[in-house]
């Protein structure tokens, strides 16, 4: 058995070097390790090639069995739904799960499992190298695959750059399920600032709203991270409000083509993410009339506009005397 | 489920030792958690042990943070021990039932079920944390991150389905002898969590043990009231225990 003893993992595990080999106690699949892909809250995961094949797979050891366990639990479920619905949204038909075992370890069984490998960078490392003219289409792509996951019952809570993987042409995949919880359940796991209850905007508990907070927060990130850092310290936890991330979204001319979306997900008004999907299309295909006309349309052309209006009435009168 | 989260900065100093409180405390199915909280420096060699101690005894957790890291380890602390506690109970089922000794040696297939079993009940049981604020005079310049911390701590918990309350207690009292102090009754609600140590008087003394011992009477009885009869008339820590150890 594990021991537990008394400190909560946080810091960062030492990690396996590249070339040891994983077989599993169970189902005796053997993985090769590459190199380390990332860590997260309560695992690592891994490049692995399966041993006499060239594909690359993702492996993620897990630190307590019991976490990781519940996030296969929440991916067998998805995997089954999607099976069932044969939808063609979120993408391609692809499959979470390839392998759940266990490995022996120096100090006693790891749990691991497989599942495919999405090339890709971070979201926000993404956009900081292709620009921020990919954020409508990102964007798009990744209400849809939270829509997804919404219509299977679930949220997936720690929403944040660094668990958006993007692919070098724009693809969008949510990595880390350790955060997923069953829609009416409390949020698992969560990042300060992109948490609504940090921001003293609604509960913890886990609905739709929750995940389209923490997208809004994002966008926001994303395209003005100076002002949201300054929102964030400036004021006590207790004065904190929604109202603070409302003002800033006002204020940014460069998030003015989104204010609109943002303002209702910082408020809560979306019902469902379906409608937050839909009018974030909206905002991102008619770029003429949300950002651009209005602003563009020279005051002189107007104030003449009006003049010769008045001009008119002013004929037709004098015609209509004479 | 009961919980004692202890937030503290150093070493005790009066009194019952705080390893043995929380030790009692886990005989009363009481778990104790631990965050020590320090800002500059570090809490000392003396104190870290201390701090990992009490949560050992108490069959909790411990961790050293820092003000800004309060709020996001005591609601993860609360969480995991509720969930271990859990998986203790469960695993002892299963040692009866299958002759397996834990979770971790059933075939992964098997253990899907199990563990839907305990996320069901890590949400829906129903939970009391009693928060033990140490108020000795190092303390000061933390008190008003750690009553945010409670504040954020009662909306992680308010989230969930089964019913999650908190009382507030700080030691040192005023008079000597007063071990603990009584902040805020058992709550559901983080409203009734506002303006919680504003007449507080620091004090040097660090009574751990002893306050401990105070918190694990309230969870029997609801009250802190010292003049119950069975005590006897003896005012010191020691005294007291004599009733527990039979």
């Amino acid at each position: 058995m594990k021991e537990k003893g008394c400190s909560v993992t946080t810091s960062s595990k030492p990690a396996y070097p590249a070339g040891t080999v994983i077989t599993g106690k169970w189902r005796k699949g053997r993985f090769v390790i590459r190199r380390v892909l990332g860590q997260g809250a309560n695992g690592i995961v891994y490049l692995v090639q399966k041993e006499g094949s060239r594909n690359p797979y993702a492996l993620k050891m897990g630190y307590d069995t019991l976490d990781l366990q519940s996030e296969i639990n929440v991916l067998m479920s998805l995997q089954s739904k999607r099976k069932s619905s044969a939808s063609p949204r979120g993408g391609t038909r692809m499959s979470y799960l390839l392998d759940v075992d266990d490995f022996k370890g120096q100090q006693g069984d790891i749990p691991f499992y497989v599942m495919r490998y999405f090339p890709g960078s971070s979201l926000h490392h993404f956009i900081r190298k292709r620009g921020r003219e990919w954020i409508g289409l990102t964007g798009l792509r990744l209400l849809e695959k939270l829509n997804g996951l919404h219509r299977s019952g679930f949220i997936f809570g720690d929403l944040k750059p660094e668990n958006v993987m993007v692919s070098d042409v724009g693809h969008v995949e949510l990595i880390d399920y350790g955060g997923v919880s069953s829609i009416g359940r409390s949020v698992k796991q969560f990042t300060e600032w992109y948490d609504r209850g940090y921001w003293n905007a609604g509960s913890r508990t886990s609905d739709e709203g929750y995940d389209l907070f923490a997208f809004a927060v994002l966008i926001i990130q994303l395209l003005n991270e100076d002002d949201l850092k300054t929102a964030a310290v400036q004021h006590l936890p207790q004065t904190r409000s929604p109202g603070q991330l409302l003002s800033l979204v006002q204020r940014s001319p460069k998030l003015k083509p989104y204010s609109e979306w943002l303002r209702r997900a910082i408020r809560g008004e979306f019902s469902n993410s379906h409608e937050a999907l839909k009018l974030w299309k909206e905002t991102i295909y008619t770029p003429a009339l949300v950002g651009k006309l209005p602003g563009k349309t020279p005051r002189w052309l107007i104030n003449a506009f009006a003049l010769s209006i008045m001009i008119v009435c002013l004929a037709c009168l004098w015609a209509f005397f004479l | 489920m009961k919980q004692i989260l202890l937030i503290t900065d150093g070493c005790s100093n009066v009194g019952t030792s705080p390893v043995l409180a929380a030790a009692h405390a886990f005989q009363e199915g009481i778990t104790v958690n631990v965050a020590g909280v320090v800002d500059y420096g570090t809490i000392g060699e003396l104190g870290s042990l201390e701090i990992a101690e009490i949560a050992k005894a108490g069959g909790g957790v411990s961790q050293v943070v820092g003000t800004r890291q309060l709020a996001q380890t005591m609601q993860m602390m609360t969480r995991k021990t509720v969930v271990q506690t859990i998986h203790q109970a469960v695993n002892r089922e299963l040692k009866q039932i299958l002759g397996h000794t834990a979770l971790e040696e059933l075939p992964p297939s098997q253990r899907s079920q199990v563990v839907q079993v305990v996320d069901e009940m890590t949400e829906t049981t129903s939970l009391q944390v009693a928060l033990l604020i140490d108020a000795s005079a190092s303390m000061k310049p933390k008190l008003s991150a750690v009553e945010d911390a409670i504040r954020d701590l009662m909306l992680s918990l308010q989230a969930r389905e089964g019913i999650s309350e908190i009382a507030v207690f700080h030691f040192p009292g005023r008079r000597s002898g007063e071990d603990t102090v009584l902040d805020s009754d058992w709550t559901r609600d983080a409203g009734t969590l506002r303006a919680l140590f504003q007449r507080l008087q620091m004090k040097g003394a660090t009574p751990t043990g002893p306050a401990i011992m105070r918190v694990i009477d309230f969870f029997r009885y609801g009250t802190l009231d010292e003049h119950q009869p069975w005590r006897g008339n003896t005012d010191e820590g020691e005294g007291m225990l004599g009733d527990y150890v039979v």
